[in-house]
């Protein structure tokens, strides 16, 4: 078993109007990206509850992406704005309760950039492989008997 | 002990003249240095209210009870600066008419206790302010520059070992006066979002839970670290939510009634260096 390389688990949460979009171009671009991403769409970034985040590292990811459109692009005019405060607070708790912020990544992406997509993927997964596996998490999964079915 | 009996007289007068119909105060508890809320509806009853410096609790949680404001008469209560800071954010997120409410507020520094001026909210503000602009003691608190020192793994084991004590007993939610959700999210099983069970997983998520609903609302009022029965130290994440609150967005929670809950409110320029 310990032979076997580590293939980080990423999990990314979208919105559809704009990563989710830009996913597509980079799809129907033929652009090549790791496939160790799951991508879960969202209608906003300001439907992503941090309890999204929680769950999937509850669920044995190793890091988790959100992603929405840039600043002033949003599809409902201001969810992204939301977001951003919810995230920065979020993000400040996870750092002070001992999940790196590597862990857990933020990125605008909109419909247009099906290029940015690829390459952000192949980045948050070398960044997460060269992390490794979020042992200390996953030691705590194995302690509740429930399966981490990612 | 002049400012109990002083207030004793003040509950006593407005109860009879009608501009209160209950006052919500301490009385001795079932250890010298521990005090139980009192209920004042009559003036026997005042006089059984204590007020010294052993009287920590912040009592605005029992002003959201079911009913108890619906009457639209006035209910006096005591607190310390903290809890009218959480009058402020009832105000703020419409649990409750600051108007309604007849503040008795007190301090006090080692075992002086001394009177607030003021009995109507927006007259705290000055107050307030000034406590805003005084750093926090709790921020110099040795553990918490302890964990600052740490990096992520080692905060991470930390908080393991501090979150594997949680019973998830929900005394700290309970306890909290800005925990006031008819049903919250651990009661919840459709979705469950966090494990019920207290193995250190489901308390992990629970904490940090608690932790994130509290930013940019919690008054360091401590209730939830003196009911904690396993003493976990549930005031420093939410200090140090306040802090980055404060330093990111310059808000302190409580200033006025009508403050916008910062969470629920944003700047085109908030500051965003982390986003790739
Ligand atoms: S989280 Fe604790 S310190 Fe903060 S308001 Fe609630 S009970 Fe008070
Ligand atoms: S009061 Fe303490 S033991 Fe009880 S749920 Fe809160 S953190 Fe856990």
């Amino acid at each position: 078993m310990s032979e076997l390389k580590f293939e980080p688990k990423i999990v990314a949460f979208v919105c559809t109007y704009c990563t989710y979009a830009g996913a597509d171009l980079a799809g129907t671009s033929r652009l090549k990206y790791a496939p160790n991403v799951r991508i879960v769409r969202l209608p906003c970034t300001g439907r992503i509850s941090p309890m999204f985040i929680l769950k999937a590292l509850q669920k044995g990811a190793d890091g988790v992406l959100v992603s929405g459109c840039h600043p002033g692009d949003c599809h409902f005019t201001h969810g992204n704005y939301h977001a951003r405060r919810r995230w920065m607070v979020f993000r400040a708790l996870l750092d002070f309760t001992g999940i790196s912020p590597e862990r857990v990544m933020f990125s605008w992406i909109s419909a247009a950039e099906g290029s940015k997509f690829a390459d952000l993927i192949n980045s948050v997964t070398e960044d997460i492989r060269k992390l490794g596996p979020f042992d200390q998490y996953q030691q705590l999964i194995k302690e509740t008997e429930s399966p981490a079915t990612l | 002990m002049i400012t109990q009996e002083r207030y004793r007289t003040t509950v006593k007068e407005l109860l009879a003249n009608g501009s209160i119909k209950m006052a919500i105060g301490y009385r001795l508890g079932s250890t010298p240095d521990r005090r139980r809320p009192l209920f004042i509806r009559t003036s026997e009853e005042a006089d059984q209210l204590v007020l010294d410096s052993t009287c920590m609790t912040n009592l605005s949680g029992y002003l959201v009870t079911e009913g108890l404001l619906s009457d639209e008469k006035k209910v006096g209560i005591f607190l310390r600066p903290e809890g009218i800071r959480s009058i402020n954010i009832l105000a703020a997120e419409y649990q409750l008419n600051a108007d309604q409410i007849v503040i008795f507020g007190f301090d006090s520094t080692g075992r002086d206790v001394r009177p607030l001026d003021g009995r109507n909210v927006g007259e705290f503000s000055k107050l307030l302010n000034e406590i805003k602009e005084h750093p926090l003691q709790i921020v110099k608190e040795p553990l918490h520059w302890r964990i600052e020192k740490m990096n992520a793994k080692e905060r991470f084991d930390f908080w393991q070992e501090e979150f594997s004590r949680c019973i998830k007993c929900y005394a700290c939610r309970q306890a909290c006066p800005m925990c006031y959700c008819r049903r919250c999210i651990v009661d919840s099983n459709q979705p469950q979002w966090i494990n019920t069970s207290s193995h250190t997983l489901g308390n992990f998520e629970w904490n940090i839970v608690r932790a994130f609903h509290l930013s940019g609302r919690c008054v360091q009022c401590g209730n939830c670290d003196r009911a904690c029965p396993v003493n976990i130290p549930l005031r420093l994440i939410n200090q140090r939510m306040a802090n980055e609150v404060l330093d990111g967005f310059d808000h302190f929670a409580g200033l006025s009634p009508t403050q916008e809950p910062v969470l629920a409110s944003f700047k085109k320029d908030d500051t965003e260096t982390f986003i790739l």
